[in-house]
């Protein structure tokens, strides 16, 4: 699998070439356009039950596809749904990272993709859901971003704050808590200020520069109520 | 070369880290590096420098770190291999320290399991409760859901539906069904819809009513019926599915689990998703047993209010199923038995006698009319 991202930005492309037989995961809806060579499998990521609790548990779809050329070389264009950047990562087979649900494009076969169940209050507070996407093994890895990613590298115990609703990924060896963003608890549930995640490195982690449920509340106040 | 199986960081190490391999010995540890650019290569580590701890983002990483403050190095430990080998060949004193770390991230684990477990044993028995949920706690759901939301989801089935299908406009058939209508609606009390009623052309014989009072009646069950009385019987039956709020009641049940799953967690994503798949479905809905009679019912006593002959409800019922084949689609959501007819001539029997009040379209004419469609 060889991949470029085109028209690096907002409204960004990645153009994945397979050889024969080689294939991808990708996130079902991200494909634009491909080679007539390529076949479209639907396949459950995590069985049934995985797929299912995703879908009503995290809102998510129910399937990841799997892009394969098989029958003879070809290409495929992706694109999320979105606007905002499209990073490529390559996973060494050591290093893993959580995946906020939106945030997945597309990655390599040989890539692993589980979705995890987050402790309850991670869960509740994070604003990630219940499920996040642990991504592992080796290849390449594609991920969107509502707005533009910016990448934090955090050094052992270094540490860093971030809005949960701005996180895109970030790898398998930070830890992070849960913290409130205003000055209590109720004020925080009260005020709407949301969570912030407080991040302990070493590790990288992947932030975008806007957030779609911010950006979403900014849109309704322009959209007229119907009596 | 042995695959990595271990990141080690470092001050001048990216943050992802560098891959690297470890292997356990008994006196301590060899880190080989991949890549030797950095001129590590192989480092040999002894247990007496080495102080360890749990990290990653669950706790089930093996930390080590060594060297002066300012150059510290970090090891993270994934494979459950290799810390099986270092907790068994290091000296106690290291893991003595590992040791409570691991019971502390065993007693998080088992609390977290056990508030996962108290979660779903209270969704499990919510769900439970919905799935045997007597027709009192559907109801009791069903009140409390806004005729407003009904009316948004029936409407956008309706709209749905419609875009695929030629409507009549106008015309005696037209015309006839909507004085029908006009009569059965008049005669509702306490009426929270505004029913909109549409004639589309096609020869099946069916006619449904979506919730919030969107009904649609096919030219085929024009044609097959004999009188205006006839149809007016399926439309009053088909009025009150709505007014009782079947398609709620039924879609409630079914979605008891998922809905209740969505409420308790607030996911809205989810819910909405669930709701617009509902929205196919509602063209399928069938009725339970209970609504049909309570439909049949509620439905005779509309057309006695109306003062149209309630004969024609029966009649056409009747009719309907001696035909048994054909493109009768109204039978696949209605089954016709004798027990049925029976029923609803014993509740006919205890309505008091009114004279009813005919139509003032010719039937001939407005059976042309539907006629006229396919030729
Ligand atoms: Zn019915």
């Amino acid at each position: 699998m060889k991949s470029e991202i085109l028209y690096p930005g907002a409204f960004p492309m990645a153009r994945v070439e397979l050889t024969a037989g080689e294939a991808i995961k990708a996130e079902s809806g991200a494909m634009v356009a491909s080679s007539p060579t390529i076949d479209v499998e639907s396949k459950m990521e995590g069985g049934f039950l995985g797929a299912l609790s995703r879908k009503f548990l995290t809102g998510e779809k129910f399937f990841f596809q799997t892009l394969r050329a098989s029958r003879g070389p070809g290409e495929v264009l992706l694109a999320p749904t979105v606007p905002g950047e499209i990073v490529m990562m390559e996973l060494d087979g050591v290093n893993e990272y959580m995946v906020q649900k939106d945030g997945f494009l597309a990655g390599d076969e040989m890539i692993k993709l589980d979705s995890q169940m987050q402790s309850l209050s991670r869960g509740l507070l994070g604003g990630e859901g219940f499920f996040i996407l642990k991504v592992s093994g080796k290849g390449t890895l594609l991920l969107n971003s509502f707005g533009a990613i910016h990448k934090i590298e955090l050094k052992p115990d270094q540490e860093y704050i971030v809005d949960n609703s701005h996180l895109v990924a970030w790898s398998g060896t930070t830890s992070y808590n849960i913290e409130r963003a205003a000055s209590g608890w109720v004020a925080s549930f009260t005020s709407g200020e949301g969570f912030v995640c407080r991040f302990r490195g070493p590790g990288v982690v992947y932030i975008q520069s806007r957030n779609p449920g911010g950006f979403g509340a900014w849109v309704r106040q322009f959209i007229p109520v119907s009596e | 070369m042995n695959s990595p199986n271990a990141l080690c960081f470092g001050e001048e190490f990216p943050a992802t880290g560098v891959p690297c391999h470890v292997e356990v010995s008994p006196s301590g540890l060899t880190v080989r590096f991949q890549d030797d650019a950095r001129g590590l290569g192989e480092l040999s580590l002894s247990f007496s420098t080495v102080s360890v701890s749990a990290g990653g983002l669950d706790h089930d990483q093996l930390v080590l770190r060594w060297g002066l403050t300012s150059q510290v190095q970090t090891l993270y430990l994934k494979d459950p291999a290799v810390i099986r080998a270092f907790r068994s060949a290091a000296p106690p004193v290291l893991t003595k320290h590992l040791d409570e770390t691991a019971a502390t991230v065993r007693r998080v684990r088992s609390r977290n399991r056990t508030v996962w477990a108290f979660m779903v044993a209270v969704i499990g028995g919510l769900v439970l409760a919905v799935w045997f949920s007597t027709d009192v706690l559907v109801g009791w759901a069903v009140d409390r859901i806004p005729v407003e939301w009904e009316k948004r989801l029936g409407q956008s089935a309706y709209q749905d539906f419609l875009v695929q299908q030629t409507v009549m406009k106008e015309g005696a058939s037209v015309a006839a069904v909507h004085e029908i209508s006009q009569r059965l609606l008049e005669h509702i009390l306490d009426n929270p819809y505004t029913f909109e009623i549409s004639v589309v052309k096609n020869d099946v014989v069916n006619a449904f009513a979506l919730p919030g009072g969107y009904v649609v009646v096919f030219t085929g069950l024009l044609e097959q019926a004999k009188s205006g009385e006839e149809v007016a019987g399926v439309l009053s039956h088909e009025f009150n599915h709505v007014l009782e709020r079947h398609g709620l009641e039924r879609i409630v049940k079914q979605l008891g689990v998922v809905a209740v799953i969505g409420i308790i967690l607030g996911d809205q994503q989810g819910l909405a998703g669930v709701m617009k798949q509902v929205g196919v479905e509602l063209l399928s809905l069938k009725f339970g047993r209970a609504q049909e009679t309570e439909a049949d019912v509620t439905g005779l006593q509309l057309l006695h209010r109306a003062r149209i002959d309630p004969d024609g409800m029966i009649t056409f019922f009747q009719r309907m199923s001696e035909q048994e084949q054909g493109r009768v689609e109204w039978l696949s959501t209605h089954p016709m038995s004798t027990a049925r007819a029976e029923r609803l001539k014993k509740e006919m029997a205890l309505l008091s006698k009114t004279v009813p009040e005919p139509f003032t379209f010719q039937w001939e004419t407005v059976q042309a009319s539907a006629g006229a469609v396919r030729r």
